[in-house]
């Protein structure tokens, strides 16, 4: 046990469990922000999981979390785009705050790997994740509405 | 398409091409000869690629 994986763990067990308490539970609008807090979650525990077993390939999971992330919540709100529309969910304090950690935990990552092309591509993996996260919630909170008659 | 847009768009792939090769080379844990070469042209596919759907979202 290192603080990176204390870290990762205390990120899974509070962070999974809430989403997944979230996403079984409650309103529509309330599981569709965990559904895609879930992911926001988990793409920082396996960078900082990368950092403590000192294995550089799970930053390659956590790059395709935070591409396929997004884009599996853009299609629940093109699915559910009517019921959303209707009951729109607003936790733009909790998004922020995921997209916060998320920084964090690449930051941290990216301070103990040092300069190189490991580095350009934590950055990478950290843009993916922030926007993918900021740009889902915007779509589930019915931001893009003049996509909806494509 | 006249003289004008072919030039534009050449410098269109030209610049998706060389962001794509740079995206590949800072993805991959090693880099070597076989490795350029199907990045390079895996970008090639991807610029086109990204070139036609620009212009099917943009319309033109």
């Amino acid at each position: 046990m290192n603080g990176w994986t204390v870290a990762a763990t205390a990120a899974l067990t509070a962070g999974a469990g809430a989403a997944v308490w979230g996403v079984a539970t409650g309103p529509l609008r309330r599981r569709v922000v965990a559904q895609n807090l879930s992911t926001s979650l988990a793409c920082p525990a396996l960078l900082l999981l990368s950092q403590g077993y000192d294995r550089p390939s799970y930053v390659d999971l956590a790059l395709l979390l935070a591409l396929l992330g997004p884009v599996g919540t853009l299609v629940f709100a093109r699915l559910l785009a009517e019921d959303l529309a209707e009951d729109p969910p607003q936790a733009w304090g909790l998004t922020y705050t995921v997209a916060g950690f998320g920084a964090a935990a690449v930051i941290a990552v990216c301070v103990a790997v040092g300069p190189g092309r490991a580095l350009v591509k934590l950055l990478v993996v950290g843009a993916l994740l922030i926007g993918g996260n900021l740009t889902a919630s915007r779509a589930l909170s019915g931001g893009f509405a003049g996509s909806r008659r494509g | 398409m006249n003289r004008r847009t072919t030039l534009l768009s050449a410098g269109e792939i030209l610049a998706w091409w060389a962001a794509l090769v740079l995206l590949w080379l800072v993805l991959i844990s090693a880099v070597d000869t076989l490795e350029l070469v199907v990045g390079t042209s895996a970008a090639l596919v991807g610029a086109f690629a990204a070139w036609g759907t620009r212009r099917a979202v943009s319309g033109w």
